[in-house]
């Protein structure tokens, strides 16, 4: 199916997400879109898929001029997107989910199932219909996802950064299904991803946007640099890494254990100094989380202790480790960090610990306006913080950190984020870490975690498999590792 | 297309109050009754005599108590059903001071409206409570304490507090006039009263823009979970809120038992405080339209006294006006905020 | 319900056709009807609307304004005084408020408009003389009615057990009740040879003159209750009709039980198979000697207790009270109560004969005197033999 986008345009309130995109997908074909974080990428994509309206601007299939009001219409119109977080209900079975808002009147369960089975053989996708989703691994959600949408009738198909926190087996199959869809069944396949190396592996042409704007198309493959030089401005070489200070124990875990309902988090000991980096690899669902969540105080210890600074802690929770100078970054922002519906100021008023009975607007609207100036976020102090990109929404959330914190905790700090984002987040944390804070991370990227951690802790189903110190590893090992390879 | 959109998008809060009027219109046509007549007699009811629009105002005042304690509430994200046994709770101890102490009314008066709030606070508190450390739901926590306020309420009319001369049930003996509130010509209005809810009413409206608080409460309200981690204690916010609405309520409750009535009565709230959700519901949970809402709710209500009286119709044609109005704005005029309410409900549900 | 209805309009009908139009014209005169529940609640207050329909259908011209339903619970907006300016506004001279609810509001507003005559149901405050010159009461004489009732039901019951849904506690509900009681334990001893300390009459207060969910208890709840734990007459002191609702339903499905209603002459018809007969109110006449009397100008303040007409306690044109037999009597009862209420109307008989105890034990009416209309009027407490809170 061809896809014409005719001078697209999206504004929320003063920011234009898209200015006057034009572009145009052939079917058979697989595109890369390229950009830097709220470069406008998941924008158009969210248009062309009925997610959102285009302010002005039409959207042509095959000739012939569409208006989605809702997913669900552009589905029935062939084009389908695959979101960074599956779209899928947790509590229902794979085939409830594969069902879910398709109309397979008398169509018995059992044929539905065999149906379901069929297409995934067709993909080299293995599933057992009646699973229950929050069973599966993301890479078997996105499985579960595409096959949903190509039953559901989708000769275009948006995969948005699909390749984050699978592992290199699911990328591999899901690359290779990609080049079978396009090159034998003729669909139009466009992928969204800011990874350089991805594109060039698997696209044939690549749209390159930024800040709003088409910038560019690019037959690939062609040089990296070719790319880069698109995407940004200029781009900062990469600063070299500081040396760990070697400081005082600042932490001290003793034999902890974390229980929950669906994993336990057996006993682990660690010792972490001031201004080092402890990177957690690990699959989703490995027990990395617990650990990580423990020490911010959300998770109870339910054995083992914590010591911070050499005191015993006892009664550690969220707000004491917040006392402590313990600050936490959750991997969902909006969902655990910020708060949608409130302005860039209302959250530095909320952050601001000022004391008297009123809030000082325009002292806060300033604050607001050097923090986005600082840390060079795309947004206006009054712009609601879910009206900025995913990269952007990480920036605002470290200029909200407080200064001189003793231990930074992260889940995928980076997550979505693109090259000049992400190495300007390190070098930030960097600074920090100069100065005596510590941090731990965990990450989905073990090419991340290989060159930013100092210590690195593998753990595979809720055991601390191995400590070892970052000079000693590659990403390569750990990929090993953290599949139980070992 | 976008254009046309706009358009639609600004009459849209007409839509509703027009649907309303023709839904009504036609119920009074099938009864048989002019609507020129029934609205003449509204109005007339509402706004005919001075009398009568001090009733309107009278019965204004705790209804704007508890609507303005409830803006603080949603804003919270917290679904204070309990309301109407807040404003119980404050009538009852109001009622207590006024029956058990003996002082200027200068001294009196104060004392009973602020035994009002604390009595209203507490009931609102233990609603808190019950949700922050017992996992109950506040709506279903609520419900449970408005029919307890209730009880208390009869236990109260029929034993303790029940006159000399033998209890009817209706309600305890009149207070001495050094307890009652003073009223406005012979009418049931409390000048002070409505004073009192003017100010409560701007107080609520200065914390929910201005306030540090009130940023707390709006965040807890949108996100309860990023709140919590950008350090909102959510447990003491979600207290706070509540016991400043009982308080508020509690204060309507007062007024109830000082002003309109001169006794405690058993329904002394009569579903006040559910008009009261009614009401920030109609408005949307936006501050400038509340206070009107509520002030067309009382003349509504009002009127159709005497619509009633007029057109010898049924006796709940005025609930039945209030209650198409409330439901065709949330099905048309609000529908997204409310809608984005529940989600938000339904989002910290799971959480 | 219709059936009364066409009944009572016939009656009256016949009645205009008799006098010949010798009585007065209500030509431009307006009066208001204030009930307390709603106006078709098959109880007290359809009772009091009856009878200011009566009044219309006698006195040519009249017109009723009515407001139903005025209780802080369901209109916790309007206020007696809201109510009464607005019918004055529309012309009434005469207004009824019909609860004791009322009684207070009714004496403020009575002396605000001296030129309207007003009429409370059931206070006393023309009898303490608390009352302005323009408010008179009403109430009917429903005791013997009561004792009817209980006698009725004791020659029917198979358990021996009588249970009575009652109300609030107050001198007239407890009076009521204990007049339902004599008249139960008179019959079952004389009638049915038992003894009397065999019968047992259980009170249970709801808490209200009709069911406000979550206030009272609830009436449905409360029959259930009883029929359940062996009772199969249920005696009805409320305003409304839960009790042989229930009773009804119950028999449908195959149990013996029955039900006295109270209050309105058409209760009956909710189950008229089970239905033992029914005490009620019949307002029309004394509504209408009023009314006749506001026309005329010659009405005075007074305090109307008015009784039964003997004769026929269900002559609709003369008595203020009544009895009526229910489909659900057998032959037999009937003939053992017809028997009752001739010595009751010959004073061969009086329902409050001594000796009558409280239900603490304290003598209250010595034996062989007969209760005066204070000690009747004042009872503190149930009596013994009954069981149920006093208080």
């Amino acid at each position: 199916m061809q896809v014409q986008l005719n001078t697209i345009h999206k504004q929320f309130g003063s920011l234009v997400a898209n200015d006057e995109i034009s572009v145009q997908f052939e079917p058979g074909r697989i595109y890369g879109l390229l950009g830097e974080n709220g470069a406008g990428k998941s924008t158009l994509m969210k248009i062309l898929s009925g997610y959102q309206q285009p302010d002005r601007g039409e959207i042509v299939l095959n000739g012939a001029a569409q208006h989605f009001a809702s997913p669900r219409q552009a589905l029935a119109a062939g084009v389908g997107m695959l979101y960074q977080e599956p779209l899928d209900v947790p509590v229902f079975t794979v085939l409830e989910n594969f069902l879910l808002g398709r109309a397979h009147d008398g169509e018995r369960p059992q044929q539905s199932a065999k149906a379901l089975t069929q297409l995934a053989g067709r993909y080299g996708f293995q599933v057992d219909p009646h699973e229950h989703t929050r069973e599966l691994s993301m890479g078997e959600r996105q499985q579960l996802e595409l096959l949903r949408l190509l039953a559901g009738g989708a000769e275009v198909l948006i995969l948005d950064e699909p390749t984050t926190g699978i592992s290199a087996e699911q990328k591999d199959l899901l690359f290779a299904s990609m080049r079978t869809l396009a090159r034998e069944e003729g669909k139009t396949l466009i992928l969204v991803s800011h990874k350089l190396d991805e594109v060039q592996e698997l696209c044939d042409y690549a749209y390159v946007l930024r800040k709003g704007r088409l910038v560019g198309g690019v037959q690939l493959p062609c040089p990296n640099q070719e790319l880069v030089d698109l995407m940004f401005d200029e781009l900062a070489p990469r600063p070299a890494r500081r040396q760990p200070a070697s400081g005082d124990v600042l932490l001290h875990l003793q034999h902890i254990t974390v229980r929950t309902p669906r994993l336990e988090l057996e006993p682990v000991s660690l010792q972490l100094q001031a201004g080092q980096v402890l990177g957690l690899a690990g699959l989703e669902g490995s027990g990395q989380e617990l650990l990580l969540r423990a020490c911010a105080g959300l998770l109870p210890l339910s054995g083992g202790s914590l010591r911070l600074g050499g005191q015993p802690q006892p009664d550690w929770d969220y707000p004491r480790a917040r006392q402590h100078g313990v600050a936490y970054l959750a991997a969902g922002r909006l969902e655990e960090g910020l708060i949608a519906g409130l302005t860039l100021t209302e959250h530095m008023a909320l952050v601001s610990n000022a004391h008297g009975l009123l809030v000082d607007w325009p002292q806060n609207r300033q604050l607001a306006a050097q923090h986005i100036a600082t840390y060079q976020v795309v947004g206006q102090p009054e712009s609601y913080i879910e009206n900025l990109s995913g990269g952007n929404q990480q920036r605002f959330l470290f200029a909200m950190l407080p200064q001189n914190l003793k231990l930074i905790l992260m889940e995928h700090p980076t997550r979505g984020l693109d090259i000049r984002s992400t190495d300007w987040i390190w070098e930030q944390l960097d600074q920090r870490r100069a100065q005596g804070t510590a941090i731990i991370f965990l990450s989905a990227d073990l090419d991340e975690i290989a060159a930013r951690s100092d210590q690195i802790a593998v753990f595979s189903g809720g055991r601390l498999l191995r400590s070892v110190p970052a000079a000693e590893t590659t990403a390569d090992e750990l990929g090993h590792l953290i599949g139980g390879a070992l | 297309m976008s254009l046309s959109k706009t358009r639609l998008e600004r009459v849209w809060p007409l839509l509703p109050g027009l649907a309303a009027l023709l839904v009504t219109t036609l119920l009074l046509l099938a009864m048989g009754t002019s609507p020129v007549d029934a609205y003449s007699a509204m109005w007339q009811g509402a706004f005919g005599t001075s009398a009568r629009v001090y009733s309107v105002l009278a019965f204004l005042v705790p209804l704007l108590l508890a609507a303005s304690g409830l803006l603080l509430t949603f804003k919270a994200g917290l679904w204070n059903i309990g309301i109407e046994g807040q404003i119980i709770m404050g009538a009852v101890a109001a009622s207590w001071v006024a029956l058990r102490v003996q002082l200027p009314s200068g001294l009196q008066i104060p004392l009973e409206l602020l035994a009002a709030m604390a009595g209203g606070a507490l009931w609102a508190a233990l609603a808190g409570v019950l949700k922050t450390r017992g996992g109950v739901h506040e709506i279903f926590g609520g419900l449970a304490l408005n029919n307890l306020a209730i009880l208390f309420t009869n236990y109260l009319i029929a034993g303790p507090w029940q006159p000399p001369e033998g209890g009817s049930f209706r309600g305890t003996q009149p207070f001495g006039a050094h307890a009652l509130l003073p009223l406005f010509e012979n009418s049931r209005l409390s000048l002070l009263s409505l004073a009192l809810a003017i100010v409560a009413f701007a107080g609520v409206a200065l914390v929910l823009t201005n306030s540090h608080w009130g940023l707390r409460l709006k965040a807890l309200g949108q996100n309860a979970r990023s709140a919590f981690l950008l350090g909102v204690s959510s447990n003491r916010e979600m207290l706070l809120a509540m016991a400043v609405c009982g308080a508020l309520a509690g204060l309507g409750g007062g007024v109830r038992v000082l002003s309109w009535f001169d006794s405690l009565r058993q329904s002394i709230s009569g579903g006040i405080g559910y008009l009261a959700l009614m009401v920030v519901l109609l408005a949307g949970f936006r501050l400038v339209l509340t206070p009107l809402v509520a002030f067309f709710f009382s003349a509504v209500l009002n009127g159709s006294i005497t619509l009633q009286l007029r057109t010898q119709l049924h006796s709940a044609l005025g609930d039945i006006l209030t209650g198409v109005l409330v439901l065709l704005v949330l099905l048309f005029g609000n529908y997204e905020r409310v809608r984005r309410a529940f989600r938000r409900r339904r989002s910290q549900a799971d959480g | 319900m219709h059936k009364r209805l066409i009944v009572l309009l016939s009656l009256a009908a016949l009645l205009l056709a008799a006098c010949g139009g010798a009585g007065p014209s209500g030509e431009g005169f307006t009066f208001g009807m204030i009930l307390v529940g709603p106006q078709n609640d098959h109880g007290w207050s359809q009772a009091h609307y009856e009878g200011g329909q009566y009044v219309v259908e006698n006195l040519p011209g009249a017109e009723m304004i009515v407001f139903d339903l005025l209780n802080p619970a369901d209109k916790p907006e309007a206020t007696l005084e809201g109510v009464v300016d607005e019918m004055v506004a529309q012309g009434a001279t005469l207004i009824f408020t019909t609860s004791d609810e009322f009684e207070e509001d009714t004496t403020t507003v009575a002396a605000k408009y001296p030129d309207v005559v007003f009429v409370n149901v059931s206070g006393d405050d023309a009898l303490t003389g608390e009352a302005p010159a323009n408010l008179s009461n009403v109430m009917g004489r429903m005791e013997e009615m009561k004792a009817i009732a209980g006698c009725a039901a004791a020659l029917t019951t198979q358990t021996g057990q009588l249970g009575y849904v009652g109300p609030l506690i107050n001198h007239e509900t407890l009076r009521l009740t204990a007049s339902a009681y004599l008249g139960a334990r008179h019959c079952y001893e004389t009638y049915r040879g038992e003894s009397g300390d065999d019968l047992q009459f259980t009170v249970s207060w709801i808490g209200f003159w009709f069911n406000i969910p979550g206030v009272t208890s609830d009436p449905t709840e409360v029959t259930t209750n009883f029929l359940d734990t062996g009772v199969d007459v249920v005696l009805s002191g409320i305003d409304t009709t839960e009790a042989i609702n229930v009773a009804g339903q119950r028999a449908a499905a195959g149990a013996t039980v029955w039900a006295v209603p109270y209050d309105y002459l058409g209760a009956c018809d909710n189950a008229p198979a089970i239905c033992l007969g029914v005490p009620f109110f019949n307002w029309g006449p004394d509504y209408l000697a009023i009314a006749e009397a506001v026309v005329e100008g010659n009405w005075s303040q007074s305090w109307l207790w008015n009784g039964p007409n003997w004769d026929d306690l269900s002559d609709l044109d003369s008595t203020s009270v009544g009895w009526l037999n229910g489909p659900g009597l057998s032959e037999e009862a009937a003939a053992n109560l017809a028997d009752y209420i001739s010595k009751l109307a010959s004073g061969e008989v009086a329902v409050w004969t001594g000796p009558i105890n409280l239900q603490n034990g304290t003598p209250y009416i010595a034996a062989g005197a007969v209760g005066t209309d204070e000690e009747i009027w004042y009872l503190p407490q149930l009596l013994e033999g009954m069981q149920g809170p006093s208080q």
